[in-house]
């Protein structure tokens, strides 16, 4: 698992790579919180090179999540696979989160 | 179209990367469908991950077993262990999926990503060991 990070638009944009498991999961949190800057306002994940994730990400991603929520910053998701959609959607994390098709799209709206 | 594989795998959860590559090696040559390889992956660190946090408390010096029976119609698993007892089809919670991002319990979802994704489990404690047989068949995507 590898995080790149860029800014476009005040939008703070971590690209994610690889795999989120059960095994490194805590290293996925670390390095997050390690990108987010305390003055970050919009937070976008990019998942388009993510090939896996399971239960111990979503754990992540929900504390990510409220920790932004709490600082009133806008928090989003783009670039999902197919399967990885599914786990979202099986766990009801569309409900909770927004998810965009793509990184245009979702820095145009959290952007604006 | 028809094949088995067993692996037998310490309580450690580097063991996953050998799942994944078992999971990969048997998708291919068995042809299942798109987005099949994925679940059964999940499931399997799922059920991995609880084996070895839950089951065995994080002890490294223990053993699992997992088969994969793989013919035209599903893919048969089963997964034995000799951790603490653990039925996933009684002894976890139903997950709360629709509160908002406030109220949402961290976590008890891996459970619920498994019974939602395969098509049968069943289980049972025979000789001290937690026996689970899962059931995925190849038309239900």
């Amino acid at each position: 698992m590898e995080i790149s990070v860029d800014r476009a638009n005040e939008v703070l944009i971590a690209k994610v790579e690889g795999r989120i498991d059960g095994a490194n999961a805590r290293e996925f949190e670390d390095a997050l919180n390690g990108a987010i800057a305390e003055d970050d306002s919009k937070v976008l994940l990019d998942f388009g090179a993510l090939s896996y994730i399971s239960s111990a990400g979503l754990r992540v991603i929900l504390l990510i999540a409220r920790l932004l929520q709490k600082r009133n910053a806008a928090f989003a998701l783009c670039s999902l696979s197919d399967p990885i959609r599914e786990v979202f959607e099986i766990s009801g994390f569309d409900k909770i989160i927004s998810i965009h098709d793509t990184q245009a799209e979702a820095v145009d709206k959290i952007g604006q | 179209m028809s094949r088995r594989l067993s692996l037998c795998l310490s309580t450690k959860l580097d063991q996953l990367e050998r799942i994944y590559d078992a999971v990969d090696e048997l998708g291919e040559s068995e042809e299942w469908p798109p987005g099949m390889v994925y679940q059964v992956k999940l499931v399997l660190e799922e059920l991995g991950v609880n084996i070895v946090t839950h089951g065995h408390a994080n002890d490294p010096d223990q053993e699992f077993e997992i088969v994969l029976d793989s013919d035209s119609d599903a893919l048969t698993i089963e997964l034995r262990d000799e951790g603490q007892a653990f039925n996933p089809l009684t002894d976890s919670p139903e997950p709360d999926i629709e509160s908002g991002l406030d109220d949402r319990p961290v976590g008890g979802l891996g459970i619920y990503l498994v019974r939602t994704m395969m098509d049968e489990l069943s289980y049972r404690r025979e000789d001290n060991k937690n026996i689970l047989t899962i059931v995925k068949r190849k038309d239900n995507g």
